[in-house]
């Protein structure tokens, strides 16, 4: 591993920029990954930043059951992300639909069938802990070394 | 212009800006031991009684399949909600969460499953075929044959004077067997649950 692999290595596992996009949940996890803004779990202090602008994202953090208004709207969103990039499910929607996936609901789950997901967190809604872990593990995975996994 | 670089460097060159900077970790990534995860299992033997899946509000969030020469809740991480039901349901104390269990004890506090069965007289026309279709009839009295007639007085229920006779509604378990077996839908089950609180030594918590 060259050296500057190395470096960059070092410097993305510090420089994590997380965009979250909510398809259609109740707003519990919602309020759980602002929890992991606030000082208590101080997401920032592990040099991740949450903002939500995909083309500066490197982890797309999706929340919600998949309603059919994101039908032309999630994908191109994930295609906007650049290279390397991850998606993590947040909660029990976007992984088996939770309690809105009745027969006859507007909702489309998992949201996996649409775009790629890289890790699922599970729980009505999950911890901070759970979430916070889940992008720390994401970003070990995929971004380290990328450019020697890509070739 | 000078100045200004040095205050930068100065300010990055604290120590304390330096620690903070790559080792700073407040928040604690470990779970509490009391926070409720998914249920566990305890170790003690299923009896199947399905009350976990009588209970648990979440879309395919438990079930239980036979594995080896017994039976095994599973659970489903994606679709449990973590609620804790299942586990104060079960009478035989398969499943444990956090401190759910704990708090039941202290507070004497449980989940009763009861039912009760309810049959239609204009529409029973005695067929005898929710007698015969019931396990736990079926486990009492082996006699019991089609018809439904049966000698025995500690089945459920029994075919008496062209209608069916509810004798022992306690010892239903719930499976809903006959009422699927029913021709005219004539008897019905229903599952009650209610929350029940024994007085305990000292009042409690
Ligand atoms: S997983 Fe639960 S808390 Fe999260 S959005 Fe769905 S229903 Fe709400
Ligand atoms: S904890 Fe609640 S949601 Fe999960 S399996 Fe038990 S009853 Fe169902
Ligand atoms: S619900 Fe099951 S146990 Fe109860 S009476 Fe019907 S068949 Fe028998």
């Amino acid at each position: 591993m060259s050296i500057l692999q190395a470096i960059k290595n070092k410097v993305r596992s510090r420089s994590i920029h997380v965009s979250y996009v909510d398809v259609g949940s109740c707003n519990g996890c919602d309020i759980e990954v602002l929890a992991c803004l606030a000082p208590r779990y101080d997401i920032e202090q592990y040099g991740i930043f949450v903002h939500n602008n995909p083309r500066e994202a490197d982890v797309l953090i999706v929340i919600g059951a998949y309603t059919h208004g994101w039908e032309e709207k999630l994908a191109p969103l994930w295609e906007k992300i650049p290279d390397p990039k991850a998606a993590i499910a947040i909660g029990n929607c976007p992984i088996s639909g939770c309690c809105f996936d009745r027969r006859g609901s507007y909702v489309d789950p998992p949201v996996s069938k649409h775009i790629p997901i890289a890790a699922e967190v599970p729980g009505c809604p999950p911890r901070p802990t759970e979430i916070l872990n889940a992008i720390l593990s994401v970003r070990d995975l995929v971004f380290a070394d990328w450019e020697v996994k890509r070739r | 212009m000078t100045a200004s670089l040095y205050w930068y460097l100065r300010e990055f060159a604290r120590i304390e800006w330096v620690r903070k900077f790559f080792f700073a970790r407040t928040a604690p990534l470990v779970t509490p031991a009391h926070f409720r995860g998914f249920p566990e299992p305890t170790g003690k033997a299923c009896q199947h009684a399905l009350f976990c899946m009588m209970v648990c509000p979440a879309v395919g969030a438990i079930d239980v399949v036979h594995e080896g020469d017994g039976w095994k809740p599973r659970i489903h991480k994606g679709h449990c909600i973590r609620c804790g039901l299942c586990v104060e349901a079960c009478p035989n104390g398969v499943l444990m969460s956090g401190r759910v269990l704990e708090t039941m004890q202290a507070q004497g506090t449980a989940l009763l499953v009861s039912f009760r069965i309810s049959i239609d007289r204009d529409l029973c026309t005695g067929c005898g075929n929710c007698v015969t279709a019931c396990p736990v009839n079926k486990q009492i009295d082996a006699q019991l044959g089609a018809g439904g007639h049966s000698s025995n007085d500690e089945v459920i229920m029994r075919v008496d004077d062209g209608d069916v006779q509810v004798l022992h509604e306690e010892k239903c378990t719930g499976c809903k067997i006959c009422e699927t077996s029913c021709p005219t839908q004539a008897i019905q089950i229903a599952r009650i649950l209610e929350g029940i609180q024994q007085p305990v030594e000292g009042g409690g918590p």
